[in-house]
């Protein structure tokens, strides 16, 4: 990191914090917000004083508080969507630790007239934008595709986020590429967040706590992706008691155990989830030519932690999943295994320095592992590639007064991105693709505060400084020179501010405003209208720069009747720069240096998107429209003709709905409906060796049909009075209701004999998914 | 080599189960027809006089005809191939203003039966063969036609022969009727070499087949052996059992050429695009080394080998 950057950085944060050390004649309550039922430490929770709810502050991604207001007597009030909030009397003469257990439920009456319901106007109090929290819970009541409940499927219903393609779990969030999200599993970046060709989420919802995407104001804490972050954490598991959960269906079944390892003090969590529709289908395959032909996919995650004291905690968390197929064709002596999959890990230690100053130091491990192999007879052929990361990342959260909330903190990583590596022999030959992997560090430091420089005015401002190096071992593709391991081959930076303002209209609405700038050094270029196992991530290097993004957002936030409606108008521009795309008529084969196929070019993005939800009542859900445009110019293809992004949706709307019919059966819908994704037409044919070929007219010129769709679920709970540990409830589903044939892909089929003077030309659009009912079995031991 | 496509073939037979096709019609390009060339010079053993066919593209309709075809050639163009110092001007010749037994020859020679023919097919060729292609020259087509110009430039490479041709059985399960073809090759180590093969059956006409191309990425430098499949049982409505396989007591012949790099280019993103349709993949557009049009002016040196399948 250079000097001035590190001197500017560190200057602001000792600036921000002048007016927390001058707090004089006020004391900080601080603590942890949790389940009371499990333990689980409560993200995002609100906590502020019952007369004067511009004291305030939220839960930080630990459950960790803190509070520091004027000496007195008052009422605290904690409160968390879902749950019933708490008052906390207290007398504050001394700094004091508050650790509130909440139960989960419906809010209390008292609250509710006391408090006016404050506490669920975050959207409107807050500095960030474009940000959305989803709990689990909601998570889980939503129609799923064969009932396989998921994570990435669900934050596509939300504005400005647009579906990969049917069915699929790849995203893309205003205007930005699948590989422009940052997907965090407990810190630990995700580079492949599909399994089954990207059509189910490796996240098993009954491992996942929370889930928040950021598809705007991106604060300063994240970086190293242009478009969003999706940040997702495990479960802490019950620290109380032990539980069980888990769940039969169509695609998989899942079982998660939980419980005290040292009751209040320290839970493990194991959980795991498996497919097996081949494995059931085994006995047939094996009396074919097919014999020992298999595919699943499974997931495992794991954490474990533990308290030390109010102010030492450690948790390790780790996850571990794999597609495994393996194809063989025994008359042919043919065989073709593809494993692929992630592997990450987390240890954090949560340390309070002092009432006011949390510290997180995290060390993290991930690994993203792709490999093929064919074999027959006597030609083997295995392709590899994956990305490894290992980092350590600090983190400052300081609470100086109730005026500011300081953020700092720095992180490294070292990468290793092998490339198609590929090896084989045949016969006694053995050849081996000269592509080596690369290797680069990648380093930011950061700085952010939370400022509420009036009741009516809030700024929350933040500076990255990123650096990114490749290193050696490396051959220079331009000047030939040779660098040894570790050695620096080129260096890239950046500073990216984020700004963000929120000026207060009224108690219930504000309007914000926000520029984000941010810095990608790592690429996955994908050739395919959705990414793909196999595709590469490579890093910026002498050849390939950062990408580079600018996004400018102003947003109007208002709450309706007593905050049981939110609704929002968000508007934005996004600048991208250096993007990247494989060249015309480029040929996959797999085994060239990728990077000497991209070319480089501009984006821009902008659109509007309105959000209405409403978070309480029998009936609840929300509304979503988005109008918007992408673009991408580059040079390179098509002399620089602008055209529009692969995944360019002028119109995209979606409604999600539940409705509490009574205590046994909750019924839920989502409609859906798209303008048609851009394709680039077939225009002509013509005759090349005697075969009809196809001329293609301008990329991404026409439009398929536009998507839509409807689902419904019904969740039935036999008995949900009973107060036996062991609970069930069944969930029906219905996927695509009205059997819309939605194209998910064309192709065409030519039939020539130019001897008979004849063709046949044909041009077919598939659909995959028609109407698909659905049946899961939930159970719950606790 | 087509990894992502052998990946997909594998997972989409899951998905199939439940899928529905419509067919459509595509809309069509208000921007008119384009100049295609496909031209070919050889050198080497029993080269193919070059010739250059020249037609324009045909709109996207589900049921071509005759007319169509007959409609597309391009007649009483300009077309001229020069080596730098010699130059020569094609000429036209279409098949129905041969006299008949002239014309016969003159089909088979293009891969037609003279008799059925349907269609009137005009190519421009260097009859008397003045160019006398030679392997590491450069030739440049210039082609003029309704004041539009179309040119084009490949160079006949150093030929790189066949060195250890071979059946041997086919993998698998034993199958004494089916033959699988071997061949070996020593690449010339430090420069990219392009091959490119056709094959023929008991005296039929030169097929390409899938898979047609190589390029020496893995064996630069090194002798190295492969498979060639055979043309007439590669096609889509084969047996998965015989694909790529010969029968044992035919008589076959390979035609076996090095190309330069924009020719692999064409033939390898026509190979990639007709392989690689379906859910996921992108479009591909063919690289042409023609200015002005679309299609291929290549040059190929050639080297021929007669075998018995038998082994």
């Amino acid at each position: 990191m250079n000097r001035p950057l590190l001197t500017l950085l560190y200057t602001g944060m000792l600036f921000l914090s002048i007016s927390g050390l001058s707090a004089q004649g006020k004391h900080t309550i601080n603590g942890y917000v949790k389940d009371a039922s499990s333990g689980e430490t409560l993200i995002g929770a609100n906590i502020y004083l019952e007369n004067d709810a511009s004291y305030g502050t939220v839960s930080n991604t630990y459950g960790f508080y803190s509070i520091t207001i004027p000496d007195g007597k008052y009422r605290l009030i904690f409160s968390y969507l879902g749950f019933q909030s708490h008052v906390e009397e207290v007398n504050l003469i001394q700094n004091m630790a508050v650790n509130i257990n909440l139960s989960p439920g419906i809010e209390m009456q008292e609250v509710v007239v006391e408090a006016k319901s404050e506490e669920e106007d975050d959207n409107v109090e807050s500095t960030s934008m474009g940000r959305v929290n989803l709990p689990v819970e909601q998570i889980k009541i939503i129609p799923a595709l064969l009932g396989e409940v998921d994570i990435l499927k669900v934050i596509q219903l939300l504005p400005g986020v647009s579906s990969a393609g049917e069915g699929s779990a790849g995203f893309y969030v205003r205007g930005g590429g699948a590989d422009q999200n940052l997907v965090l599993l407990d810190e630990a970046v995700v580079y492949n967040s599909g399994h089954l060709l990207g059509f189910f989420s490796v996240f098993n919802s009954d491992a996942i706590k929370n889930t928040t995407l950021i598809k705007g104001g991106i604060p300063a804490v994240y970086g190293g992706r242009l478009s969003s972050v999706l940040d997702i954490q495990m479960k802490e598991g019950n620290n109380q008691h032990f539980a069980a959960e888990g769940g039969i269906g169509l695609i998989s079944s899942r079982l998660t155990m939980e419980g005290p390892i040292v009751k209040g003090k320290s839970s493990f969590l194991i959980s795991g989830r498996r497919t097996y529709g081949f494995d059931l289908a085994q006995p047939l395959i094996a009396k074919t030519d097919f014999a020992g032909t298999n595919y699943f996919f499974y997931d495992f995650n794991t954490k474990f932690n533990y308290q030390f004291s109010q102010k030492d905690r450690i948790y390790l968390s780790g996850y571990f999943g794999r597609d495994v197929l393996n194809f063989q064709q025994q008359d042919r002596d043919f065989t073709f295994k593809l494993p692929y999959g992630n592997s990450t890990a987390t240890l954090r230690w949560n340390h309070l320095f002092n009432d006011q100053l949390f510290f997180n130091l995290s060390a993290i491990y991930n690994d993203y592992q792709f490999r093929a192999a064919f074999e027959q007879e006597e030609f083997a052929f295995d392709v590899f590639s994956g990305v490894r990361d290992v980092g350590l990342k600090f983190d400052f959260d300081y609470f100086p007064s109730n005026e500011h909330q300081i953020k700092t903190g720095f992180h490294g990583t070292y990468h290793r991105l092998t490339p198609n590596i590929v090896t084989g022999n045949a016969g006694e030959t053995e050849f081996e693709s000269s592509v080596k992997p690369k290797y680069a560090n990648e380093f930011a430091l950061y700085i952010q505060d939370d400022w509420k420089i009036s009741p009516w005015l809030k700024i929350n401002i933040g500076l990255r400084g990123t650096m990114f190096q490749q290193t050696g071992p490396y051959t220079s593709k331009i000047t030939s020179d040779s660098f040894g391991s570790g050695e620096v081959v080129k260096t890239y930076s950046s500073l990216e501010p984020r700004i963000f303002v929120n000026t207060s209209l009224s108690p219930v609405s504000s309007l914000k405003a926000g520029v984000t700038a941010t810095t990608q050094y790592l690429h996955l270029v994908s050739n395919s209208s959705s990414t793909l196992p196999a595709d590469v991530w490579v890093p910026s290097s002498e050849l390939v720069a950062p990408q580079r993004g600018w996004q400018y957002a102003i947003g109007y936030f208002q709450n309706f009747e007593d905050n049981t409606y939110e609704a929002s108008v968000e508007t934005y521009y996004k600048s991208l720069h250096d993007q990247i795309d494989y060249r015309e008529s480029f040929v996959d084969n797999s085994v060239d240096q990728v990077e000497d196929e991209f070319v480089f070019g501009e984006g821009q993005a902008y659109g509007l998107e309105l959000f209405l939800r409403k978070n309480r009542g029998d009936i609840n859900g929300w509304i979503g429209y988005t109008w918007s445009r992408t673009e991408r110019t580059f040079p390179d293809i098509e002399n620089g003709r602008t055209y529009p992004a692969t995944y360019d949706r002028t119109h995209d709307m979606t409604l999600v709905t539940n409705y509490n019919i009574n205590d046994k059966l909750t019924a839920g819908l989502v409609f859906i409906y798209a303008t048609g994704r851009t394709y680039t037409p077939l225009e002509r044919l013509y005759l090349i060796d005697q075969q009809l070929q196809t001329d293609y007219g301008p990329r991404n010129s026409l439009r398929l049909e536009p998507y839509h769709r409807m689902d419904l679920s019904l969740t039935w709970t036999p008995k949900p009075e009973s107060t036996k540990k062991f609970k069930s409830h069944w969930v029906f589903s219905i996927y695509n209701v009205y059997n819309r044939k939605n194209t998910f892909f064309t192709y065409t089929d030519f039939e020539t004999d130019l001897e008979e003077g004849t063709a046949t030309a044909k041009a077919y659009k598939v659909s995959i998914f028609p109407i698909l009912p659905s049946i899961t079995w939930n159970f719950k031991f606790q | 080599m087509r990894i992502k496509y052998s990946i997909l073939i594998s997972f989409i037979g899951l998905f199939l189960l439940t899928s529905c096709e419509e067919e459509y019609i595509p809309v069509r390009s208000g921007d008119g027809p384009k100049y295609v060339v496909e031209g070919y010079i050889e050198a080497g053993e029993k080269p193919f006089p070059p010739y250059v066919i020249l037609t324009r593209t045909l709109d996207f309709f589900s049921e071509i005809g005759p007319e169509e075809f007959n409609n597309s050639f391009v007649h009483d163009a300009d077309v001229r191939v020069s080596d730098g110092t010699l130059e020569v001007t094609f000429t036209e010749i279409c098949f129905s203003e041969l006299p008949p037994e002239i014309r016969n020859e003159v089909a088979t020679q293009f891969g037609f039966n003279g008799d059925s023919l349907q269609i009137d097919f005009c190519v421009y060729v260097d009859p008397l063969n003045q160019l006398n292609p030679q392997i590491g020259k450069t030739y440049d087509l210039r082609i003029m036609t309704n004041g539009d110009l179309i040119t084009a430039s490949t160079t006949i490479p150093q030929h790189v022969p066949l060195e250890d041709i071979h059946f041997q059985a086919p993998p698998g399960e034993p199958n004494d009727t089916l033959a699988a073809l071997r061949v070996g090759i020593s690449d010339p180590p430090g420069v990219r070499n392009f091959y490119k093969y056709f094959g023929a059956t008991n005296g039929s006409n030169y097929q390409t087949s899938f898979s047609s191309i190589v390029e020496d990425l893995f064996f630069d430098g090194k002798s190295f052996e492969f498979q060639l499949y055979n043309p007439a049982t590669t096609m889509s409505d084969v047996e998965p059992d015989v694909f790529g396989l010969y029968i044992v007591g035919d008589t076959i012949s390979i035609k076996w050429t090095t190309i330069d790099e924009a020719h692999f280019d064409f033939w390898n993103t026509l190979e990639f695009s007709n392989a690689n349709q379906g859910p996921f993949s992108s479009y591909t557009r063919l690289q042409t080394n023609i200015q002005g049009g679309l299609g291929i002016w290549g040059g190929y040196s050639v080297s021929y080998y007669d075998l018995m399948v038998e082994y």
